[in-house]
């Protein structure tokens, strides 16, 4: 029935710069006067959760799909209780947050099921229990948790496998009141999210100290690219700020055709190089020493570091040998495990491990297939596979404008739960932008948590099954993920089935358990428990679903697709979820509602939009000249980052600045930040006369208008009009003005929230670098690739 | 007319060469009737600071296969302005710058005192000396601070411009980069991998630039490139080789208990020998090797790492019982013979309680001529004193060594080189006079000597080709001469040439002719060294039974005696004390190696094959002084000798023995010495002290010094010297006139004398 207020679908205006019209504030008072869906919607608040989201959108007529606000997760339909204690879906989340009970009905839906977990994620509370007991099912060995049932406080009923199992008296005793009460007052059952300190019998060997080695390329790509000082200055001034506690060792290879290890033994006036040369034979040059104690040895660390960039600042050898510096690596950090961080400029070209580069720029753009997506040889696999035996994680960061073959070189992170860090054209004078973002980047990476010698499993309740992990680790044993590191920045998914129907119960549980030792040698368990209703209902399961956790996971499958079969084949299947998702929605239709539409739960209405994006991104994209490094990196971050990010990457947040009020605003910390609203990624968005900040997770542009005010000008940039504003800005003057100070606490406050540096470029409408900014208008049509409208239109064809 | 004896001196000071023979069988059957064989102790740089500096080349014979050096024998006819070679009889020109000579205005090299002169080069540029230090640092503190210590000292004694280089090993072998700047740089190698000189170059990142092959005539110029940073001039990295030796420390490897520390001698040697290889071609160098125990990984090692496996002795050798030690000779002798092949000198300090594998290890200071020395601990005078003395300078201030010698012989045609034996190898320059019988290293008529100072002497042997019936014209006189071209500690290129001539006599009518020019010490020593030779490359005892036959042949041919009388035996004055010499020289340490470890028998021979006649003399036969209250003197190697009353000396070269009789002894214990009024008890005392020190000052090596008492159980070192004329089998001689017994069943000399009279007169010998 809504459909019919609508104008006709012929009347669909195309993107177009001239006649684009801006979003504002309230979408009640939208130009044009007619009423849109996102108007209804949001009258319709307060409707039950469960009608707003499966009430049928057509997608064809939803002219402005990007709401003001951004997407929320949807709630799962528990009883208040279980509601309240539902852990955080930033944490962790189902792609369906009402559980079909059967295969045969999760098959029916055409939607994804799976988990995003985000286990390490920083906090700002979490309950830590130190308890001589820690209280989990004999059975299946689940932790106690909220969703479990408490038998007359002295049993509790397991979630997951439904046994009972006796309560310990200790857990009913209080320590503070020093009486026994109910157990209902335990942290264990009132936090989804909990960690324990965990006794003994969790430990294989006692907690190893922190350990962090830096493997540093120092050859002369290194040192012209100016990396090897930004680094060293870093280590240094993060030295003090690395977790850890009086035991922490550090020490620090560095390499080019030969390898640099460094005696920092105590009492020596001087650091002492010791270089390898023989790099097809890799050995330690001496037995201790090499890694230090970081507190008493601060002199010589520091003297090193210091040292470093002029050692080599005239180095001539072009050649990194990589390999034999990794292996090098294992050598010295297999009796404790720890932490090794690369840091590697080009291609690596000696000893084991040596790769050629397998770019041929003019394939680039052949548009069904791309070639060398996957490792040129197994070394680094292999490598990484030995790392994590002895519990040693290795990160690595890439620095180059040539081919580095991240296909490969990401290897020796993935499997040893490392991560991958990718500046192409990194220059420290020439690329400042890639200066900014390294920078930030590095001094996170030095000072955030880290856990070592960690595992994770995820239990569930009897009938589901997780079977395909995503994520850097590797699977030790069916349901167990070994982590050498765990960090709070890394994110994984799996993919879950229903072995057997899930009648037992009306909610199904699932329980995230990561066992780590903190930095301060201390072991602990991280527990994140979630609990599910389960529905034989359709339309349940439709309004349930979870359409940014459905990407993250569709994104992270079709990289898989993309290596063992196709690019195309990864693409095909992208658009036939979407296809299959909304064919099995038509069926629950009446045939009539149907006819000439694009019908969808509003639980899904992002998905084409999303799937589109995804199409026309580095990693997914075709018949484009993008740089296989590019690609691959890309679909690295799509397998290993939190969802906040990987929706970010796909999705850009574009707001409107030019003209930012206070309304909306929240309160953090007693300071106001307004609240711009979201905008389409389109350009029928975009005014002549506006600046619009996009945020693409790893990068912000504040691209700006030829008409833009020259207030704007003035108070914003400090420039008195638009052809003044300076090409290749990349910082918002602090200017003493409500505009400015609002713009920049509000950049401030996107910047906070996020791990990995975003380094912000303003952009003018003039400039060659817009392509930055209008790359990212996925909704536009480019010659290449279709519209969003032109895609709804394929996606109505493909609906039989 | 002088005596042969100061004939002998004469010819030893002018020349620093002593003959067995200094009158010349005529023909070769003669001369192989002789026994002893025609040949030369030539000490090719003796010290001659009287010789007057030679700044032009030497004039050469221009026949080709010739090119002697003209020389005081060589006929001149100053009007023509032509000489005549004394080796081939080629005519000669002489160059134009000598237009001016006279028989008044000779040149030097004309002048018969000038039967030795040297020539200065000046076209060839000098090098700076090198010195790769290679430093084992699996010892203990207190010797690895003394080392220290000793090199730390060292480097204030070489000139400011001597390159000077660092190579420290344990378990690894790390080569330090000198004179860098913030961290101290070193290049590990693994103690257990064999690398060759192209992968040490490529390992060490250096010598890339010779790019394009490198001309013969080129060849200076390369020398002449910047050092590379493992080689840095003294005055540039002492105060960082300072401080790099100052912070060195023990092998930081942990050694297991029952475990002796892994040591990769072998790879450190090969390392620097490699690192030499490519960067000093064919210039002067020493790599001074330091050790404290054997080597015990990788190639090169003598024993393994088990402590309970304890390392070779000679009868595990002779058993083939020694696991590692062919596969280590082999290592060591090919490292050797690279390095001698580029000019290079190894010298060894071993310094251990226990061998360090000196007897796998010899061939690098016997093909260099590079010193070995070996004493119990680095902290000892002993190495301290010696090591300090190889950077001695004469009196001109200059090194007494000096590097990348070949010595060539050339001989009138009656003669020709059968071989040499020294501290050389041979180049196998093959020419007109190499003789096809072999002595020690024959077959060519050139060796190299890497390293050689003023007292290395060489054993030359010559045979006599001239045909008996080919008389030679009377007064006809065979010529040898001997050129040595070396590097001068001050980097020049100098030529020593030493000319002789000796008259022949025919020894069928003038054998008493050449029985007077008979040199019995020479002849002795030369033995010493074909037996020693001998040893070394073949089996021990049939050198014996070779030595004694060859003594009876020789009293058979020069004894007088009636047949089957040997009461009736007689020798010449010159041939008197040769059966003495054999005797010691039988019992030596040289032939008898049971009493001593591998090393310390490879330690004696080395030191015999390379020092002068007087040096090696004392080492086959030690001196004996007596010191009395009324007199020193020198008395007889024999118990005899040992009296209560007298202070005995001896010198065996490796050690100074002082000795008290009894009495003296008891005295010392009582402290007469420091009573006032038996100060000439105390000068007693002394005396025999401030005698040995002159010895100890000036002996390379240190020798080992020793003082005891009678009856003390230090006595063992005088006592297994001495003839043991009076023994417990002879005790007969107890309580008789003087003298002590000794434990032995040795045969003294008397038995020994009364035998080889015995033998020598038979008829049926
Ligand atoms: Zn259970
Ligand atoms: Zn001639």
């Amino acid at each position: 029935g809504m459909g019919k207020s609508m104008p006709q679908m012929g009347g669909m205006p195309q993107p177009n710069g001239g006649q684009a019209r801006m979003a504002v504030n309230n979408v009640m008072q939208q130009p044009g006067g007619q009423p849109s869906m996102n108007s209804l919607n949001a009258s319709m608040n307060n409707l039950r959760v469960q009608q707003a989201e499966t009430r049928p959108i057509n997608l064809l007529q939803e002219r402005h799909i990007v709401e003001p606000m951004p997407v929320e997760p949807p709630k799962s339909r528990l009883n208040p209780e279980y509601s309240k204690l539902q852990v955080d879906p930033d944490i962790f989340r189902c792609t369906l947050n009402a559980l079909p009970q059967t295969q045969t009905l999760l098959q029916k839906s055409r939607l994804p099921l799976g988990l995003i977990i985000h286990p390490f994620r920083d906090l700002s509370h979490l309950p830590v229990i130190q308890s001589s007991v820690i209280v989990r099912c004999r059975s299946c060995r689940t932790y106690i948790n909220p969703f479990v049932t408490i038998i007359e406080q002295r049993r509790w009923k397991c979630n997951l496998c439904y046994r009972i199992n006796e309560l310990p008296e200790e857990f009913t005793y209080d320590p503070v009141t020093k009486s026994y009460g109910s157990p209902e007052r335990r942290p264990e059952v009132k936090s989804a999210t909990i960690e324990f300190i965990a006794p003994s019998e969790y430990m294989l060997r006692p907690p190893q100290p922190a350990v962090y080695l830096f493997v540093i390329d120092v050859s002369f790509s290194a040192v012209e690219s100016g990396y090897l000082s930004i680094a060293c200055q870093h280590l240094l001034d993060c030295l003090d700020r690395m977790p850890g506690d009086a035991r922490t060792l550090i020490g620090f290879i560095t390499f080019d055709s030969t390898l640099h290890f460094y005696n920092l033994q105590e009492g020596m006036t001087r650091p002492q190089m010791l270089v390898v040369s023989d790099i097809d034979d890799i050995f330690l040059p001496c037995p201790n020493d090499l890694l230090v104690n970081v507190h008493e040895n601060k002199e010589l660390i520091q003297e090193l570091l210091n040292q470093i960039p002029s050692m080599f600042s005239g180095n001539k050898n072009t050649q990194t040998a990589l390999g034999p510096a990794l292996q090098a690596a294992l050598k010295l950090m297999s009796p404790t495990g720890g932490r090794v961080t690369v840091f590697q400029s080009g291609l690596p070209s000696l000893g084991q491990g040596a790769l050629k580069s397998r770019e041929d720029p003019n394939q680039r753009a052949s548009s069904k297939s791309v070639a060398n997506l996957g490792p040129a040889v197994d070394f680094y696999k292999k490598l990484s596979l030995d790392f994590s035996a002895q519990q040693i994680a290795c990160d690595i960061f890439l620095f180059s404008s040539q081919y580095t073959d991240v296909a490969t070189l990401a290897g020796v992170a993935k499997y040893s739960g490392g991560s991958v860090y990718y500046y192409p054209g990194f220059h420290s004078t020439q690329n400042l932008v890639e200066v900014e973002r390294f920078s930030n980047d590095l001094r996170r990476y030095l000072t955030r948590k880290i856990g070592f010698e960690a595992v994770m499993r995820v239990r569930c309740t009897k009938g589901l099954s997780i079977h395909t992990f995503h994520g850097n680790f590797f699977v030790r044993s069916t349901d167990l993920l070994s982590l050498p590191n765990i960090n709070p920045d890394a994110g994984f998914a799996m993919q879950v089935s229903i072995e057997e129907s899930l009648h037992d119960s009306p909610v199904a549980s699932l329980q995230a358990a990561l066992l780590y030792t903190s930095s301060k040698g201390e072991r602990r368990i991280r527990v994140h428990t979630m609990c599910l209703p389960v529905t034989n209902q359709l339309t349940e399961i439709m309004a349930g679903a979870d359409q940014q956790g459905i990407v993250a996971l569709l994104t992270r499958m079709a990289v898989d697709k993309s290596l063992t079969s196709t690019m195309s084949d990864a693409r095909d299947a992208l658009v036939n979820v979407s296809v299959d998702s909304l064919s099995c929605y038509k069926g629950t239709l009446p045939s009539g509602q149907t006819v000439g539409t694009l019908m969808c739960p509003k639980s899904l209405r992002m998905l084409p939009l999303y799937t589109l994006a995804a199409l026309k991104n580095n990693a997914f994209r075709l018949g484009t000249s993008t740089r296989l490094d590019e690609r691959v990196y890309s679909m690295e971050m799509f397998k290993c980052q939190p969802l906040q990010y990987i929706i970010l990457k796909l999705h850009p947040n574009l707001y409107p600045v030019h003209n930012m009020s206070d309304e909306g605003a929240i309160l953090v910390n007693d300071q106001s930040i307004p609240q711009p609203p979201l905008i389409g990624l389109s350009s029928e968005y975009i005014n002549r006369n506006g600046a619009y900040l996009m945020d693409c997770g790893d990068a912000m542009y504040l691209f700006v208008n030829r008409e833009v005010s020259i207030a704007f000008c003035l108070e914003i940039l400090d420039t008195p009009n638009f052809r003044s504003i300076p090409e290749g800005m990349t910082e918002l003057p602090e200017l003493a003005n409500p505009a400015s100070e609002r713009l920049r606490t509000f950049i401030m406050w996107l910047l906070d929230k996020r791990a990995f540096a975003a380094p912000l470029q303003i952009i003018r409408e003039d400039s060659k670098k817009r392509v930055l900014f209008l790359r990212n208008l996925v909704q536009d049509r480019t010659e290449s690739s279709m519209s969003y409208f032109e895609f709804l239109q394929h996606l109505q064809k493909e609906i039989k | 007319m002088a005596t042969y004896q100061e004939y002998i001196q004469q010819n030893e000071d002018r020349d620093g060469v002593r003959f067995s023979w200094n009158v010349w069988p005529s023909s070769r059957l003669e001369a192989t009737r002789m026994v002893v064989p025609l040949a030369a102790m030539y000490t090719p740089l003796k010290e001659r600071p009287d010789l007057p500096p030679v700044q032009y080349e030497p004039v050469l014979c221009t026949r080709s296969t010739c090119r002697a050096v003209l020389n005081p024998f060589c006929q001149v006819d100053y009007n023509a302005k032509l000489w005549t070679c004394n080796f081939c009889f080629q005519r000669n020109q002489f160059p134009p710058q000598y237009r001016g000579i006279s028989e008044q205005h000779q040149p030097a090299e004309l002048i018969p005192a000038f039967s030795t002169i040297e020539y200065t080069l000046n076209r060839a540029p000098s090098c700076p000396l090198i010195y790769l230090l290679v430093l084992d640092t699996c010892m203990d503190d207190d010797d690895l601070q003394a080392l220290k210590e000793s090199l730390q000292m060292s480097l204030s004694l070489l000139p400011p411009n001597a390159l000077i280089g660092l190579i420290t090993f344990g378990r690894m072998v790390q080569v330090h980069e000198l004179g860098c700047e913030g961290c101290s740089k070193s290049y590990v190698f693994r103690g257990t991998k064999d690398l060759n000189a192209k992968q040490i170059q490529e390992m060490l990142g250096i010598g890339r630039t010779s790019a394009q092959p490198q001309m013969r005539g080129q060849q200076q110029q390369q020398q002449q490139q910047p050092m590379n940073r493992f080689l840095q001039p003294v005055h540039k990295c002492d105060m960082n080789l300072t401080d790099l030796l100052g912070e060195l420390q023990r092998d930081p490897w942990p050694v297991g208990a029952g475990k002796r520390p892994l040591r990769s001698t072998g790879v450190a040697l090969s390392i620097a020998t490699g690192l030499l290889e490519c960067s000093f071609p064919n210039t002067g160098a020493r790599i001074m090797l330091f050790i404290g125990g054997p080597g015990t990984q990788g190639p090169g090692m003598v024993v393994g790492d088990e402590l309970k496996t304890p390392i070779r002795s000679h009868h595990d050798i002779e058993k083939d019982n020694a696991k590692y030690m062919r596969k280590a000779m082999k290592h060591y002798e090919g490292l050797a013979t690279r390095a001698s092949n580029n000019g290079h000198t190894i010298d060894i300090y071993s310094c251990a309680l226990d061998q360090t594998g000196l007897h796998e290890m010899k061939t690098c200071c016997n093909f260099t001529g590079g010193h070995m020395v070996m004493a119990d601990s680095f902290n000892t005078s002993l190495f301290k004193q010696t090591f300090q003395r190889v950077f001695a300078r004469d009196q001109k201030e200059e090194f007494q060594m000096a590097f990348g010698a070949v010595l060539e012989v050339k001989t009138s045609r009656e003669l020709k080189v059968s071989g040499a034996i020294g501290p050389c190898i041979s180049t196998n320059v093959k020419g007109p006079c190499v003789s096809d019988t072999e002595i020690g290293m024959g077959g060519t008529t050139q060796w190299r000597y890497c390293g050689l100072t003023p007292q290395t002497t060489v054993a030359l042997f010559f045979e006599v080709v001239n045909q008996h019936n080919a008389p030679i014209p009377q007064g006809g006189r065979g010529s040898i001469q001997f050129v040595t071209q070396y590097q001068h500690s001050s980097g020049q290129r100098r030529v020593r040439v030493t000319t002789l001539a000796r008259n022949w006599a025919d020894a069928a009518v003038n054998i008493q002719h050449i029985a007077a020019g008979f040199d019995q010490e020479a002849a002795a020593v030369l033995m010493a060294r074909i037996a020693v030779y001998r040893a070394e490359n073949e089996e021990g005892p049939d050198v014996l039974r070779w030595l004694d036959r060859m003594l009876i042949r020789l009293c058979q041919k020069f004894g007088e005696y009636h047949k089957d009388d040997p009461n009736s035996f007689r020798f010449a004055e010159n041939f008197t004390m040769y059966p003495q010499f054999m005797f010691h020289l039988r019992r030596s340490q040289f032939l008898q190696v049971f009493n001593n470890s591998p090393d310390e028998t490879s330690y004696y021979r080395l030191m015999l094959m390379r020092e002068d006649l007087t040096q090696s003399l004392i080492m086959v036969q030690p001196v004996l002084f007596s010191y009395s209250f009324e007199k020193t003197e020198p008395v007889l190697l024999d118990t005899s000798s040992i009296l209560p009353d007298r202070i005995l000396l001896m010198d065996t070269f490796f050690q100074i023995v002082i000795f008290h009789g009894e009495t003296i002894a008891t005295w010392k214990k009582e402290g007469y010495q420091d009573h006032p009024e038996h100060d000439m008890f105390r000068q007693f005392l002394k005396a025999p002290r401030d005698d040995s020190q002159e010895i100890l000052q000036k002996r390379f090596p240190m020798p080992r010094y020793i003082d005891c008492d009678q009856n003390s159980s230090q006595a063992r070192f005088l006592l297994c010297r001495v003839n043991p004329s009076q023994t417990h089998n002879n005790m007969y001689a107890w309580g008789q006139e003087g003298g002590a017994p000794v434990l032995t069943d040795d045969v003294s000399l008397q038995v020994f004398m009364d035998h080889l009279k015995k033998l020598a007169v038979s008829s049926s010998s």
